[in-house]
Formats: C-alpha cells, structure tokens, sequence
C-alpha cells in the first residue's frame, strides 16, 4: 500500500510541475488605489445577488466598510451547522457592545433549494441570533459555488438533499480581503476574536 | 502519439449516428450526451450495494474539444475584466494568460487552434457563461471519460504516456479522435476544470479540509479500483486546486442542459 501512495505521489509531482502551484503573490504596493472599485483581491468583486432572512437583496460589497466574519451553512443541518453558527456566537460574545457594533456576521445557506428567507429567519430566531448586526442569506447553486470556492470550502450535495461541506469561519477585513480562516466546530475562538480587534476601525 | 487500433477505430465510428453534432457561438463543435451510468472512482465507504454506488447522469451537452485560444482571445476583446492587466487578483492568479503575448499579438496563428491554459475557474465559468454555456460537473465529465466502459484499457494507457511526459507542447484541436460519445481529448492533453471541482470527497466526522484522508494511507482504501490510479491523479489534482489557480496544462471546455 505504502509503494502505490509513493507512486501516485512521485507521478503527482511529475504531472503537476509547471502547474501554477507556487506560493501566490500578495503584496499590494504596486496597485493603484481607486476610490470605487473593490481591492483587487476583495471579495467585494463578486456581484452575486444573494436575498437576506428579512426579504432585502444582499452583496457582499455592502459588508464594506468593517470587518465580516463568514461562514457557509444550511438550515436542515443537524449538527454541524448549529456548531459553526454557535462559533460564531462565541466571538460575538467575547466582544464588548460597542465593538459589536463595528463587526458584520454573515451566514450563506448552501441551500438554494430550501432555504427559503422564511427558512432563515426560523433559524435565526430558534438559534437566538441576534438580527442587528447579523445577515443570514440565501441565493443560487451558481452563486453558492462562486462563495465556496471563493473561501475555499468543499461541498457536495447528496442523494437525499443534504450537503457535505467543510465547516470553516472566515474573517473578511473591512475591504473584503480574507484575513483569517479557522475549521469550525466546538472550538476555541479566542484567535479569530484576536484578528478581529485588530481589524476593528 | 496516441497508437489507435483497427479494433478501436470501429469503436470510435460505430456510434457517430447517434450524435447531434453542431456549430456553436462559441465556435466549437457540441455533442449529445445521452444519459446513464457510471461508477465514480472514488465513492463513500458503506454506501450499499454497487448498485447504489452508481452516478446517474442526466442527458446534457458537451463540447467536442476543449475552449482554444483563438475561442478565449475573442472573449477577452469583448470583456474588459477578463484582459491580463485588469483581471482581479480573487478571479485569476499572477499567472494568467501568461503565455499570450501583448494584445494584438497574444499568440502566433498555429497558436490559435491549441486549447487555452492559464485560465482560473473563474475566467472559464465566466467564458461558458459568456456563450450560454456552463462548466460541466464533475460527474458529467467522469461519465463522458468513462464512455460506457468503450476503449478503457487505450484511454489508461495515453494517459499514462502522457503523465511520463510532462509539459509536452499542446496539438491544435483540429481532427482529433473522439471517444463513443463524440468527444475529444478529455484526458492525455490538459487537465480540465469542472464546475464543481471542489466537492467535498470525504466522510468522516472530524469535518476538516476535503482532501488528506482521501489520499493519504488508509483512506484511499475506498476507492472502488485501487489499481485505477489515472483516475486517482485526475481526483486529487482537482482537490489540489483553488478557483483562482492557473496552469500551463490546465484548460477547459463547457457543457450545456439539454433543452
């Protein structure tokens, strides 16, 4: 078993050399700064229409402005989902009122299907979110692919409508830039807590 | 050079009739891809019987060959954030497009008929979109490569030549031989996008990262042909990816719903 893995890996490394796989350039000194258009590498530049819990349209250039923390879920979800939201919740908890204040919390449903504005609201409230600060909102598959793979989350959809998927919580800087990510679930969030006062304006 | 049989050759013709073949706005030939069956290379531990671990595929359309350079060259005339100095850094890697050229002179014309690399998922998705097309699943694109079992052991064995020759240069896309459904080249000349090329693979309860526990030790245990390991690189080469990544054998075509 150990020689087969060996193989695939030395083939791997032949099949892929000059793929462009090498660490990716992030330094910003050479970009021009213009007032309206996102940071080139923003996830304000996706212009997906999403649909929040309380029936208004959402982008996620409207997020502009202070730091968002992200994460992907569905409302049928048992387990995993309620965890992330929860994780969430966490952060929200260890920050004062007034720093509250200057955060995003957006949560994007997998679920075009059946994650209806209704669905997300039900979740909001049996989840005890508070809606102030918080955007749960629901879109297509198309504009739910381009979010995942924008945030690096594996998903698949199985045969009986439920999804696989990475639990991951992200936190936007207040340009829409990715500054941190962590895999949810039950964990510790006294490090995403940490990055976000930083990001705080 | 890909060595076709006499026995292969009949295989190749024998299903022609079938085909709707047809010009599309996108300047490429797209066939019709009846639907069925396939068992996927990689499927979930316990999932029954393999019956169950079957994929049902629903009749779509796809592109004969994959998207050329000439094919990209006019959508980036026409679309402003798709050229080299303005796409966004979220959309596409520091490398895209690297081997065109300046515009007006991206490439010399035997350039033109060769299958574009260097393209993010983004800038193919946008592409597909552009000419009322879309990327196809992974699913489609496993059932299409797997051509209802026709040919299997020639198609391992191009790709196995090709994986011992890395970066060789690229054929135009002109008169290539098609498998049982019409299509061409899936494999053995660029690696290929898929829409959902970063679906979750694994399950198991500690709900990190897709990728590791498929193809590291005993995960890869699963697989339902060990032995298969063309299919095992094209599985974890797309786990590998991201949607801003471009390469210099990475490409793509598009698909489309049967309407």
């Amino acid at each position: 078993m150990k020689k087969y893995i060996l193989l695939i890996s030395v083939l791997a490394g032949l099949a892929m050399q000059g793929s462009a796989f090498a660490a990716h350039d992030h330094d910003h000194s050479a970009e021009v700064k213009k007032v309206v258009a996102p940071k080139s590498d923003s996830l304000f530049n996706i212009n997906d229409v999403w649909t929040s819990s309380e029936g208004k349209q959402v982008q996620l250039a409207q997020f502009s402005g202070k730091p968002t923390v992200i994460a992907m879920v569905y409302t049928s979800c048992q387990y995993v989902c309620p965890m992330i939201v929860s994780d969430m919740q966490k952060i929200e908890k260890s920050l004062s009122k007034a720093e509250n204040g200057k955060v995003n919390y957006a949560v994007f449903s997998f679920d075009p299907d059946r994650d209806t504005p209704e669905k997300l609201k039900e979740f909001a409230s049996s989840h005890r979110v508070n809606q102030d600060n918080w955007t749960l909102a629901t879109s297509n598959a198309s504009a739910v692919r381009k979010l995942a793979v924008t945030l690096g989350i594996k998903y698949k959809k199985d045969k009986s409508g439920d999804f696989d998927h990475d639990a991951v919580i992200t936190i936007l800087d207040s340009d829409g830039v990715i500054k941190y990510q962590q895999s949810s679930v039950g964990k510790n969030m006294d490090e995403a807590t940490a990055t976000l006062k930083k990001l705080m304006r | 050079m890909i060595k076709v049989s006499p026995r292969v050759c009949k295989m190749l013709l024998a299903p022609v009739s079938l085909l709707i073949l047809g010009a599309t706005a996108s300047g490429g030939e797209i066939s019709f891809i009846p639907d069925g069956n396939y068992a996927p290379f990689y499927v979930k531990e316990g999932s029954g019987s393999s019956k169950d671990k079957l994929i049902r595929v629903k009749a779509f359309l796809l592109d004969v060959h994959q998207v050329t350079n000439e094919e990209f060259r006019q959508f980036v005339s026409s679309n402003n954030e798709w050229r080299k100095g303005n796409v966004s850094k979220l959309f596409a890697d520091t490398h895209y497009l690297q081997h065109w050229g300046e515009e007006g002179k991206e490439f010399s014309s035997s350039e033109g008929s060769k299958p574009v690399v260097n393209v993010s998922w983004f800038a193919a998705q946008s592409y597909c979109e552009s000419v009322g097309k879309r990327l196809p699943s992974t699913d489609e694109w496993e059932y299409v490569l797997n051509d209802m079992d026709r040919n299997k052991e020639s198609v391992h064995r191009s790709v196995m030549d090709w994986y011992a020759v890395p970066n060789r240069e690229l054929p135009s896309l002109v008169n290539r031989p098609k498998n049982g459904f019409g299509i061409s080249d899936l494999v053995a000349v660029v690696w290929e996008w898929t829409n959902d090329f970063n679906n979750f693979m694994v399950r198991n309860d500690s709900r990190d990262s897709g990728s590791k526990a498929a193809f590291c030790g005993g995960g890869s245990l699963n697989v339902t042909e060990l032995d298969n390991y063309a299919a095992f690189m094209r599985y974890s080469y797309r786990s590998s990816l991201q949607g801003n990544f471009t390469g210099r054998n990475l490409g793509f075509r598009c698909a489309k719903d049967k309407e």
